[in-house]
């Protein structure tokens, strides 16, 4: 029988991928952003993963049959990695579609960036 | 003090992670609406998968290490906090990233 987390773990990577191109389209995949910030959330998860994961004192304990075998970096199990992109993707995504006009919070500190041309009088009740 | 440690660690997380809005300019706290759209999906889904998992035994959690509060399906309440730490950890650094890059997309 195959391992059942990294073949999920994979399996979500893709779906997320699928969904992305076929569905909700933001562009992420096209930004720099998003993928220096994958970088750094990658470089993160080693030390934090690594510690929930540690074999001499582990928060969470696996089923050594429902994994790959492969534990790297440190004592995490290397499917961990398309589970982190998967769940991190999919919130960009999300946060993305939901787009800055989700937010419609009143006057904030700073404007938002310069929407659709005012007109020329001023607006009413803007403090 | 034992049993708050995964719950410590992902309080954690938030706290380090409390600059990239402060000071990177993130701007993830500050659209409340746009962030429960973006973590809701997320608690929802990998919740139903961490709930699947943990039926079938592919994982369990430290007794010692969680404070043993469980949700339905045995979700260890760390889990659900898990499942909205990482996801706004990650959209404050994207946030962060594309605000220093000046990223407009």
């Amino acid at each position: 029988m195959t391992a059942a987390y990294p073949a999920m773990s994979i399996a979500a990577a893709v779906i997320v991928v699928i969904v992305e191109l076929a569905w909700l389209r933001t562009g992420i995949f096209r930004m720099r952003s998003y993928w220096v910030a994958m970088a750094v959330v990658f470089a993160f998860q080693i030390p934090i993963d690594g510690w929930m994961t540690k074999l001499s004192d582990p928060i969470v304990i696996y089923n050594p049959d429902a994994l790959s075998g492969l534990r790297f970096p440190l004592d995490i199990p290397t499917e961990e990695f398309a589970y982190a992109f998967a769940m991190v993707t999919l919130a960009i995504m999300c946060w993305e579609r939901a787009g800055p006009a989700a937010e419609s919070a009143p006057s904030e500190s700073a404007p938002p960036e310069p929407a659709s041309p005012e007109p020329a009088s001023p607006e009413p009740g803007v403090e | 003090m034992d049993r708050y440690q995964y719950a410590i660690l992902l309080v954690g997380c938030l706290v380090l992670t409390l600059p990239l809005e402060l000071i990177l300019g993130a701007r993830v706290w500050r659209q409340p609406r746009r962030l429960l759209g973006a973590v809701v999906p997320v608690v929802l889904i990998f919740g139903t998968w961490d709930a699947w998992s943990i039926s079938r035994g592919h994982w369990t959690f430290s007794e010692r290490l969680t404070t043993g509060v469980t949700l339905p399906f045995d979700l260890p309440v760390e889990e659900v906090l898990f499942f909205v730490a990482i996801p706004i950890c990650g959209l404050l650094t994207f946030g962060a990233v594309r605000n220093v890059l000046g990223e407009k997309r």
